[in-house]
């Protein structure tokens, strides 16, 4: 009888273990990005982010006592794969939430399954200013689309004030690539510059892959330009950069944020020097929180450099403010994830920001025009353009009231 | 029409000839392309539309070897490389289409291989585009008021030296007449004893070489990357077009026109349209010479 007593109770301790411990039925996270291709520095800096965050969550016990379960799907930047592997995450693999998104495009194409499905979806690096739009009140009655990225029209505001204000220069000659990308971001330039009285003396367009940019260079040469704004990717960002030294024209250029990629770097060498971009997160060490979070990337991944730091640190964000909501919520519900993302009461800790209400029910942008700052390229790395940026770099700043 | 009068003063000017310059030296990349269209259409009036593909495998491999072999040993693996690839595609691809006579068996053919040759490519070395160091400096040189970097004068005089050592092959060499007695007339060629389907595969090979090699040659300027021979195949075809399917010389001539058409276009109409005049050319050119600016006009009998 004893026996049977016992044996009963140990099979019990071994049932309560195995749900409490061990089988808990993990969270899955669904995880799409370009992890090949042209902008798969980005998509892999993002995935490792998140990759080192989930790790570090289920550590610490995993949500709600469940381990999170990454479900990746490279979509090659394409924005009918994107769309495809939407699909496959909500009704096959079944996840709650899809943290990802490299391209602008791709982002419009696969956020809508998920805004049908009443899954929410955090763009982690996709700029595009649409993407929060996509789904605003008072179209639909409820948005399941947050990013914790810096969306364009920040940048493009960003690029401008730094030109005209931080630089003096009224001459401004605009170099746009002809993508969705290239042209959304050239409207938003436009948009900024005349606010601040300027319009630009030369307004240039450069196709993906173009070998020479020595049309584009001279006619804003020609026209007296002082400054460059760029918007476009690494490779043809690096494109204008060389040509620009070929033709022995030292003018500043400051571009949207993608030519911290590895490959502007790459491509670009010595003449990417001093080039200038807005950027979330750079790589320093001065803060505790980010010291820990690159010693653990480079260790886990073998690297002495984030290949996007940018991408790699809102990734990692991602996944805490996520964490978060879940536990807030207290169920793996869509609509009560979102609910809880909306008014989120726990202050997360990230590397790029501290967030403290980071969303509420109509802005679902976490990122706000006060917290990039300007990175400058120098000899392979990217490090703060501003000596002040560089002697705040321990204060954390935090978001302003709504922007968007 | 402001814009004829610029044109009309600008010669006077550094920024035309820098244009020019800069429109010779993407005209080059063009032309070492479409020379290698021009080489297996001479002999079987096929092509390769794979040739990008061609062009890119001969950097990718290149820049791989390298840091192993040093930029001039390096050369000659590239150059074995492409004429194996180009055996590969013309036994693969092409052979099977002529001997059923089937009039365009080929042209699915050599697109299937060249989708399959880059998705190997990006398997093998990513779809990332890589910066190929040029064996020159990186620093360009001023002609007169003109700057141009010493890997575009290689692109030129490299591109030129190629093309020049393939024809002197095929009007010296017995190989090499053989070649051009296959073009002037297959039929009779085989009646003298030519084996003209070892000159067709001849001719793929030395057609890959020529890309293989190009590759090498263009990848300090271009960026390099498993896409990189897409863009590049298409221009070259406009090029093949307008100077004429079965000349070396048109295919000079022809890639010139259209870069330094594309970079005049660019500067004094607008950078958006880039790409309208070389097109409009192209057109042109099929409406009065459909032959190509130096093809042979053949009359074809029904």
């Amino acid at each position: 009888m004893m026996k049977i007593r016992t044996f009963g109770a140990v099979a019990a301790l071994a049932l309560a273990l195995t749900t409490g411990a061990f089988a808990a039925e993990p969270i899955k996270i669904g995880l799409s990005g370009p992890f090949t291709g042209g902008s798969s520095s980005m998509g892999v800096s993002m995935r490792d982010g998140v990759k080192l965050a989930v790790e570090e969550v289920n550590k610490a016990g995993g949500v709600l006592g469940r381990p999170l379960q990454l479900i990746e799907r490279d979509d090659e930047a394409k924005n009918e794969l994107g769309a495809q592997i939407a699909q496959e995450l909500i009704n096959k693999e079944k996840v709650v939430a899809t943290l990802g998104f490299i391209n602008t495009g791709v982002a419009l194409a696969a956020q809508r399954f998920y805004q049908e499905a009443e899954i929410p979806v955090i763009n982690n690096v996709a700029t595009g200013t649409v993407i929060t739009n996509q789904f605003k009140k008072p179209d639909y009655d409820t948005n399941y689309v947050f990013r914790t990225s810096a969306y364009d029209s920040i940048q493009a505001g960003m690029m401008a004030e730094e030109a005209v204000k931080g630089r003096g220069y009224k001459k401004i000659a605009i170099l746009a690539d002809s993508t969705n990308y290239g042209q959304l971001g050239r409207e938003d330039l436009e948009k900024a510059l005349e606010k601040l009285g300027v319009k630009p003396v030369a307004v240039e367009k450069f196709n993906i892959k173009d070998v020479d940019m020595t049309a584009q260079l001279l006619r804003a040469k020609e026209a007296g330009a002082e400054a460059l704004l760029c918007y476009g990717i690494g490779p043809e960002l690096a494109q204008i950069a060389n040509g620009r030294a070929k033709l022995g024209w030292n003018v500043p250029m400051i571009t949207s944020w993608p030519s911290s990629m590895q490959s502007f770097i790459d491509i670009a060498g010595a003449n990417g020097n001093g080039v200038m971009m807005p950027q979330t997160f750079i790589e320093d060490k001065t803060l505790p929180k980010r010291a820990a979070f690159l010693e653990a990337y480079y260790k886990t991944f073998g690297v002495t450099k984030i290949p996007t730091p940018v991408a790699g640190a809102q990734g990692y964000d991602s996944v805490l403010l996520l964490a978060a909501a879940i536990k807030q919520a207290g169920s793996t519900d869509g609509p009560a994830i979102r609910a809880a993302l909306e008014d989120l009461k726990e202050k997360v800790e990230g590397v790029v920001t501290t967030y403290e209400k980071p969303f509420s029910e109509t802005d679902h942008n976490a990122i706000s025009a006060n917290i990039p700052v300007f990175g400058m390229v120098k000899d392979g790395k990217i490090v703060y353009a501003r000596g002040e940026d560089a002697k705040n770099s321990g204060v954390v700043r935090k978001k302003e009231k709504a922007t968007n | 029409m402001d814009w004829i009068s610029t044109l009309l003063q600008a010669p006077t000017t550094s920024i035309f000839w820098q244009l020019v310059a800069s429109g010779v030296a993407v005209g080059m990349i063009y032309a070492t392309i479409a020379f290698g269209y021009q080489l297996t259409f001479a002999t079987s009036k096929t092509l390769n539309f794979g040739q990008g593909e061609a062009l890119m495998l001969g950097a990718m491999l290149g820049l791989t070897l390298l840091p192993y072999l040093g930029y001039w040993l390096m050369l000659p693996v590239i150059l074995i490389f492409g004429m194996a690839q180009g055996a590969v595609v013309e036994r693969l691809g092409v052979r099977p289409a002529i001997e059923t006579k089937s009039e365009f068996g080929w042209i699915m053919a050599t697109i299937a291989l060249g989708i399959i040759f880059r998705n190997m490519a990006e398997n093998i070395w990513g779809r990332d585009d890589l910066k190929f160091p040029s064996p020159l400096p990186e620093t360009a040189i001023e002609l007169g008021t003109v700057r141009i970097l010493p890997a575009e004068i290689m692109v030129v005089v490299g591109a030129l030296l190629m093309m020049a050592a393939v024809e002197t092959f095929n009007r010296r060499s017995i190989y090499g007449k053989a070649f051009v007695a296959t073009s002037n007339d297959i039929d009779a060629a085989g009646l003298m004893g030519i084996d003209t389907r070892r000159v067709i595969t001849m001719s793929y090979a030395m057609s890959s070489m020529t890309a293989a090699f190009a590759g090498v040659l263009v990848a300090p300027v271009t960026l390099t990357g498993a896409t990189m021979g897409a863009v590049l195949a298409l221009k070259a075809f406009a090029v093949a077009i307008i100077g004429g399917l079965d000349s070396a010389l048109g295919a000079i001539v022809g890639g010139i026109l259209l870069g330094v058409i594309e970079t005049l276009t660019g500067y004094y109409v607008s950078t958006g349209y880039k790409d309208v005049p070389g097109l409009i050319l192209v057109l042109i050119v099929l409406a009065i010479r459909p032959a190509g600016l130096f093809g042979r006009r053949t009359i074809k009998k029904v």
